[in-house]
């Protein structure tokens, strides 16, 4: 027996039971420990006025908006009065006044189910507790949340529901972030009466994402709400009553949807988990970053959660005008692919075709001797999908000094008009699609392109039964559409006013066109753009209120690329280039290379481009540099470096930095600072970061409405959902994904 | 020492004298005898005394690494009844007594190790093993990441990319 044994027996006394002065006690087992629980009154009607109540912050810094200053209405939380809207329920209005009910089943992004019951409260003058969040508030209402029939009732709702629970919270990967965990901690009992068997449900597959231990599940439905809801698929559902209840597919099928990675965070148990992240860490041991996401334009706020030198998973932040509190499941799982493929040494090409690491001075040296021996118009430079605005900046610099105008992003075709801001982003904003009535999607398949953006506009769809019209190959939607053609000329016909939704957006009060970025790439993209334009011009889509004409960019560095002016000047400049310098691009066509050009590679996964380079440069992935990216609505973003780089790699613009002045062409910047001031030269909203700078109303400088347009039918411009990029690309869970999911 | 010829004596005639040589083979006297010569005089000093001591002892078990544990009651000082005999000869020390002789042998128990050993726990019950401390770099425990243990593990979270001659 150790000596803390020996003294807490000296100093308890022997057993509090058997010292009782009821000695009846003895085989009572009670559940509850407070006196006062065991005779729960409901709390007298008359109650002195609390003298001075101490200041509350409404929970989770929840905010009241009154629409109309008439509607407001005055209750009293634990007789504290506040002031909220009319239509708010008893839970919101507990929020708004500062005290946090317990839920589960209540998401405030979801509809209301009221069936777990956790959120019961008192209310003067009701014969019973009520469920706070179905229950809408009335004016004069006395709410009370701390009373002992309402602690009572939480605490009884909390054993019926550990009833049926497991207790392998050791071994559950939501331990530490369950909420049945923290909330039977905050109201439950401190013992359960329950000695029968516990039920037993079976596991469910629901794909090679989502984790199922059904046996956890509290049927709190949110995940069954959150999938025909938010996501749109009619997967999920419920089967069964009473302990027989169970959440399923019906039919044994996987969940098809791009964000079904949502229903493991919404999930208040650990019911539903993250199969990739199955036993892999616990969510203390992790340090989280807050940092974007870029393997889409949307630029979903995220956090990386990280262990040491590796990401071990990724999460949303909140952020209601980008991505609420959602990721696609393209943002969330792609992060295995940040530890696969990396390029971690400098490598040269030998003459035989294999690959031998060098260190960095003898690689920036071959390359700046071999960029001076070219003619500055053979010299081209490329910047990739994931590219950050300092790194792109860098390139034209250095490019420019070198003596050539060579030099664009991907996904920017020849003649692309970067001059007006507001012909290439989202003007209307992601949260101002909210407000539109009527949808016109030419080329563009939100679904696969910007996942964030198409649960927007089905929120819309949802809420006030918006039209939408959709131009463009066949294509996934989830919300009720219109196919109206494939090809330019139905947008012919809409602008020439033939078709009937001409009408439908001329008659719209907030009509919303959306063209696809892909439509950049196309020839004849100063016609498509004019069509558009005729069209916005008669529906008036662009007022001094309403600005409805909206680009949908398909990668994280567009809309920078485009600011910092990274665009094409010939079409045929990489057919004669000599020096290709290549920041991370790996979709071009590398066909189009000569065969005797020399092409650097600058970026981290060894994808589709380094298998044509001379020398490979190795830089830092998102996850692991400080980096500015801009959204397709124009929202300037930083990520933050969650890991540190692996092997010998840099940040991308300090490579481009240190080559220009090997190459004796030396740009004029050392720090991140002066890089952030060289941008704000060029493009003042890129430093602006977590603004989204909205662009000026443009004035008609396009070319007039031709018919000169290609009539071949607008092409799909993601084909796999899960592999865009190069990161997403070396991504086994990916791969998983398309060939289960996509059957590809 | 008069007990010492005596006894020799009487195993002589007991045995004859291929039996008594075979007998002194097995027991080892006779590599003790050579290593004597090779001057390794301390063990095998303790060696023989050890023989000598054995003599009208009882043998109460052998364990499985050959060493013997000898026990005599009467005409013994106090304390110095209980006694082992280790198998190895030269390299001997007390950590090749296994743990279920050490209670018996260090007078902590009267069960003997060969009675202990059937309350070893078969699942889980670790093998003895002797303490190699100072018997060589390659016995020295090294931590998994340390650079002198030969089985280092790879602490390098990512997979590099590796170029093949041709995608």
């Amino acid at each position: 027996m150790g000596f803390g044994l020996l003294a807490s027996k000296a100093m308890r006394p022997t057993s509090r039971l058997l010292n009782s002065a009821n000695p009846s006690n003895l085989f009572l087992r009670t559940i509850v420990s407070k006196p006062e629980l065991n005779k729960p009154e409901p709390s007298a009607a008359t109650e002195p006025p609390p003298p001075d109540l101490p200041p509350r912050t409404p929970v989770a810094g929840a905010r009241v908006h009154f629409t109309n200053p008439d509607d407001a209405i005055e209750v009293f939380v634990d007789g504290f009065p506040v002031k909220i809207p009319k239509g708010f329920t008893v839970l919101q209005a507990c929020e708004v006044a500062g005290v946090d009910i317990p839920r589960f089943c209540y998401h405030s992004r979801l509809s209301i189910a009221g069936n777990c019951r956790m959120c019961l409260v008192e209310v003067e003058k009701s014969p019973k507790p009520v469920a706070s969040c179905a229950m809408p508030a009335l004016p004069g209402m006395k709410i009370k949340t701390d009373t002992p029939v309402a602690k009572k009732a939480r605490e009884g709702v909390m054993e019926f529901l550990l009833m049926n629970h497991p207790l392998d919270c050791p071994i559950c990967d939501q331990g530490g972030e369950c909420d049945l965990q923290d909330q039977s901690m905050a109201f439950g009992a401190d013992r359960g009466r329950f000695i029968e068997t516990k039920r037993s449900v079976v596991d469910k597959n629901l794909g090679p994402l989502v984790k199922t231990v059904m046996t956890r599940c509290i049927q709190c439905t949110r995940c069954v709400r959150f999938a025909s809801e938010v996501a749109g698929v009619q997967d999920l559902g419920i089967l069964g009553r009473g302990s027989g209840e169970e959440i399923g597919t019906y039919v044994e099928k996987l969940m098809t949807s791009e964000l079904s990675g949502n229903v493991i965070d919404i999930c208040p148990v650990g019911a539903l988990t993250s199969k990739p992240f199955a036993f892999k860490a616990r969510n203390w041991e992790l340090k989280g970053t807050e940092t974007i996401d870029v393997t889409d334009a949307v630029g979903s706020n995220i956090r990386i959660d990280s262990r040491g030198p590796e990401v071990m998973r990724i999460l949303p932040r909140l952020n209601e005008d980008i991505n609420e509190e959602w990721i696609s499941d393209k943002t969330r799982f792609c992060y295995d692919g940040l530890k696969r493929q990396r390029l971690n040494d400098p490598m040269i090409r030998d003459p035989d075709g294999r690959f031998k690491a060098v260190s960095w001075r003898d690689a920036l040296a071959v390359v700046a001797e071999i960029a001076h021996g070219v003619k500055p118009d053979e010299i081209v430079g490329i910047s990739g999908k994931l590219s950050d605005a300092e790194s792109m900046i860098a390139l034209k610099d250095f490019i420019n000094r070198l003596g050539s105008n060579n030099v664009w992003g991907e996904g920017i075709g020849a003649n692309t008009n970067a001059d007006l801001r507001s012909g290439y982003i989202m003007n209307t904003s992601i949260a101002g699609l909210e407000k539109a009535d009527v949808f016109l999607l030419v080329g563009t398949q939100p679904r696969v392109e910007a996942a964030m953006v198409n649960a927007r506009i089905r929120k819309t769809v949802r809420a006030s039964h918006a039209k939408v019209g959709y131009i463009g190959p066949d294509a996934d939607f989830n919300y009720d559409h219109e196919h109206l053609g494939t090809g330019p000329e139905t947008l012919l016909e809409i602008a020439e006013g033939r078709h009937p939704f001409s009408k439908l957006i001329s008659d719209a009060k907030n009509p919303v066109i959306i063209v696809g970025g892909g439509i950049f790439e196309r020839k004849d993209q100063d016609a498509i753009f004019a069509a558009v334009e005729t069209i916005a011009k008669q529906g008036k889509v662009v007022r001094s209120d309403w600005n409805g004409l909206n680009v949908l960019l398909l990668h994280a560095a567009q809309a920078a690329a485009l600011d910092l002016g990274l665009v094409p000047q010939s079409e045929k400049s990489l057919e004669s280039a000599k020096f290709v310098y290549l920041v991370g691009a790996d979709d071009i066509d590398l066909d189009k290379i000569p065969a005797d050009a020399f092409v650097v590679y600058q970026g981290h996964h060894g994808d589709k481009s380094v298998y044509r380079a001379n020398v490979i440069l190795p830089a830092a992935a998102f996850s692991e540099k400080e980096g500015t990216y801009e959204n397709t609505e124009g929202c300037t973003q930083q990520t933050l470096p969650a890991v540190p780089t692996v092997g010998d790699s840099r940040d991308d613009w300090k490579i481009i930095r240190a080559l220009s002045e090997v190459a004796g062409v030396r740009l004029p910047y050392d720090t991140v600072g002066a890089v952030h001031a060289r941008i704000k030269t060029v493009a003042p909203n890129l430093v602006h970061v977590d603004e989204r700078e909205p662009a000026t109303l443009p004035s008609s400088l396009r070319p007039t409405f031709t018919k000169n347009i290609d009539p071949t039918a607008f092409g799909i411009a993601v084909e796999n959902f899960y592999m865009t990029d190069a990161i997403t690309r070396a991504s086994k869970i990916m791969a998983q994904c398309s060939a289960t999911l996509l059957k590809k | 020492m008069t007990t010492v010829v005596k006894s020799i004596v009487s195993s002589i005639k007991e045995k004859g004298f291929g039996g008594f040589f075979r007998y002194l083979k097995d027991e080892g006297y006779l590599f003790v005898v050579e290593m004597h010569y090779k001057a390794v005089i301390y063990s095998s000093t303790v060696y023989w005394q050890t023989k000598i001591h054995n003599i009208g002892a009882r043998l109460v078990g052998v364990d499985k690494f050959g060493n013997k544990y000898y026990e005599k009651l009467e005409n013994i000082q106090h304390g110095r009844h209980r006694w082992v005999e280790y198998a190895e000869k030269s390299r001997y020390n007390a950590s090749q007594v296994p743990a279920e002789w050490h209670g018996w042998l260090h007078h902590i128990t009267d069960h003997t190790g060969d009675e202990l050993l059937l309350l070893k726990p078969k699942r889980y019950g670790a093998e003895h093993k002797e303490n190699l401390s100072g018997e060589g770099d390659q016995y020295i425990y090294h931590s998994k990441g340390h650079a002198l243990n030969p089985g280092q593990r790879n602490w390098t979270r990512y997979q590099p990319w590796e170029s093949k001659a041709e995608p």
